[in-house]
């Protein structure tokens, strides 16, 4: 992944340069902390499920499930409790084993029915969002106040889902290019057959991805929740496109075995910072989804 | 087709399409009995048409879903397809009926483009089909709301209601129109080079070019017709629900696929036909209305579609395999 820098991982950090620098040009309040604090905030669910979403394209699937589950964790933990702040913090375990559960449920699939990961994660999100929307038609539930402060509270003039953000990328980047569960991700999403005849774990290695991703979907849905104070059965919906985006700018090859974190990273520091920027120009949400589908 | 020889392996293929073909019949049979005993009212011909009438556009996109699969792709801007003929045709904000083979030519012509857009990044970018439908579907949502600005004028013709509700001689109209352009299709995948072609390119890409044919050429016109198929849908069921909204057609996508997967149009590519596709609509309307009837709520719908989904496509895997 280091070494030799080509042109292609070039522009990604020229595109970041250029959209900050129209950024600031365009509104003096665009380079302030304010905003940039604004901006942090912002990123983190999308950070989240980027890089779940990374986990799963590198081992060669791909997680369209990501939005209903976000959703269904949002609703679940704000209902669960029903009012009882000592329930919460159990709640937030459950809800977040919960999504680890239903990713690995999806690699188990995937591995099992040898199914298209398409399939089983987009039939996965329609289960999903069923019980999402028996459980709460409208948004329901409610958080601790203090929960709030995931989303909202600051160390050191840092947003906390931002460090948490950045430890996550962290953790996950030495987890992939340190452990021998990194290898055998790039392994199996390089070549499943070659690493099954080599004596990897592949279907293992392939359900701890999907588990990943549906963790990480699971604490966006918590953040929504804590960013919000309401579990809305839509909060996640546009999460599943949105974590391909960064994922494929980052430059992780659809298909599974090459890229890095780095790359997914910076997709996410981009994508945001385009929807920040088309805020500020006053653009509306129509002209955001069309740039995005460059 | 005769002069080669039919090998065992393919006679037995043969044999488990047909009895595919036998379980999809059978499961229509099944599931109408249930619905008849559960609810006298089902069974009544006012039902039936009401539920062909509804199902009929659901077809069309079909159609187009499973002519994609065929030659390995899948198509997930079916339902941003659907929605932006639909905008389309308010855009001419014309209330006269003589316009509306106007209107058809132009959501005909920009499917054509569409699809165009969609199987040149399949075929010559490398795009994978996937995320080539996927940016498409994105796409057109930006544009379509950029141009309504979220409320799109509404002003069709009125002949559209009659396309979309109305009958000829008892049977629906949208009804004939599926059954004509199945018809067709049937007959292009049966009788025509171009039909066998898509079939040996789904099946082998890599053959098909070592007998001569342009695997790229044909993938990009399935891609091309399966937009205009899901254009023309959009159009018909707009005339269904009488409304133009910037999300006519949401969810077709998973359902389309749903329904010729349950028909037995492969994901792999190189097998499938028109008619599983259908009986595999019938399925999934039956399934939708059982639901109802059984006075569930319908979230129970979606949760129904992405088991069957799941197990339907784990079935037809499995027996691929043995």
């Amino acid at each position: 992944m280091i070494g030799r820098i080509s042109p292609q991982a070039l522009v990604v950090p020229l595109l970041l340069l250029i959209a900050l620098t129209v950024g600031a040009v365009v509104n003096e309040r665009f380079l302030t902390l304010g905003n940039l604090r604004n901006f942090t905030e912002q990123l983190a669910a999308l950070g989240f499920v980027s890089l779940g979403q990374a986990f799963v394209i590198l081992g060669g699937g791909i997680d369209l499930s990501i939005g209903a589950i976000a959703s269904l964790a949002a609703v679940l933990l704000a209902g669960l409790h029903g009012g009882n702040e000592a329930l919460f913090i159990p709640s937030l375990l459950l809800v977040l084993a919960g999504g680890a559960a239903v990713g690995a449920m999806n690699g188990w699939l995937t591995v099992w029915l040898r199914v298209h990961p398409l399939i089983v994660t987009l039939g996965m999100a329609s289960v999903l969002s069923g019980i999402t929307l028996l459980y709460a038609p409208q948004p329901r539930g409610s958080v601790p106040f203090w929960f709030e402060g995931f989303a909202f509270d600051s160390l050191a003039g840092v947003p906390l889902s931002g460090l948490l953000l950045g430890a996550l990328f962290l953790i996950t980047a030495l987890v992939l290019t340190r452990t021998p569960f990194g290898r055998r991700v790039y392994a199996v999403g390089g070549n499943a057959e070659a690493a099954r005849l080599s004596g990897l774990s592949v279907k293992p290695t392939i359900i701890t991805t999907y588990a990943l991703s549906g963790f990480f979907a699971a604490l966006a849905g918590a953040y929504y929740v804590s960013r919000t104070g309401v579990g809305d059965p839509h909060a996640g919906d546009a999460l599943t496109l949105a974590s391909l985006t960064p994922v494929i700018v980052g430059g992780i090859l659809l298909g599974g075995g090459r890229g890095g974190l780095g790359g997914v990273f910076l997709g996410v520091l981009l994508i945001s910072l385009l929807n920040n920027l088309l805020n500020y120009m006053n653009l509306s949400t129509f002209v955001q989804w069309w740039c995005k589908g460059w | 087709m005769s002069g080669l020889a039919v090998t065992g392996g393919a006679r037995a293929a043969l044999a488990a399409l047909r009895l595919e073909r036998f379980a999809l019949i059978g499961a229509v049979i099944g599931l109408t009995i249930v619905a008849a005993t559960l609810s006298p009212a089902f069974l009544t011909l006012g039902n039936l048409r009401d539920i062909f009438t509804q199902a009929a556009p659901l077809g069309m996109v079909v159609l187009a879903q499973a002519l994609i699969m065929l030659v390995r792709g899948i198509d997930l801007s079916v339902a941003s397809v659907m929605a932006s003929a639909a905008v389309l045709a308010t855009a001419f904000t014309s209330t006269d009926n003589a316009d509306i083979p106007l209107i058809f030519g132009a959501v005909l012509l920009g499917g054509a483009v569409i699809g165009g857009i969609n199987g040149w990044l399949v075929t010559r970018r490398n795009v994978s089909p996937l995320l080539a439908t996927l940016a498409m579907m994105i796409l057109l949502q930006g544009v379509r709301f950029a141009y309504t600005q979220g409320a799109p004028s509404g002003l069709l013709p009125s002949g559209f209601r009659w396309l979309g509700t109305g009958q000829i001689y008892g049977i629906p109209v949208n009804l004939s129109v599926l059954l004509i352009l199945a018809l067709g299709l049937w007959v292009m995948l049966r009788y025509t080079m171009l039909g066998r072609a898509i079939y040996i390119i789904g099946g082998n890409p890599r053959a098909a070019e070592l007998v001569g044919l342009s695997a790229q050429r044909v993938t990009m016109l399935c891609y091309c017709l399966g937009s205009m198929l899901a254009g023309i849908a959009g159009l018909f069921l707009v005339g269904f629900v009488g409304t133009v909204d910037n999300w006519v057609g949401r969810g077709y996508e998973l359902d389309s696929i749903v329904a010729a997967v349950i028909g037995g149009v492969s994901l792999a590519g190189g097998s499938g036909s028109i008619v599983g596709a259908l009986l595999g609509v019938l399925i999934l309307v039956l399934l939708s209305n059982l639901v109802v009837i059984l006075g569930l709520p319908v979230e129970f719908q979606l949760i129904l579609k992405g088991v069957i989904i799941i197990l339907a496509t784990g079935l037809y895997a499995r027996r691929m395999r043995a």
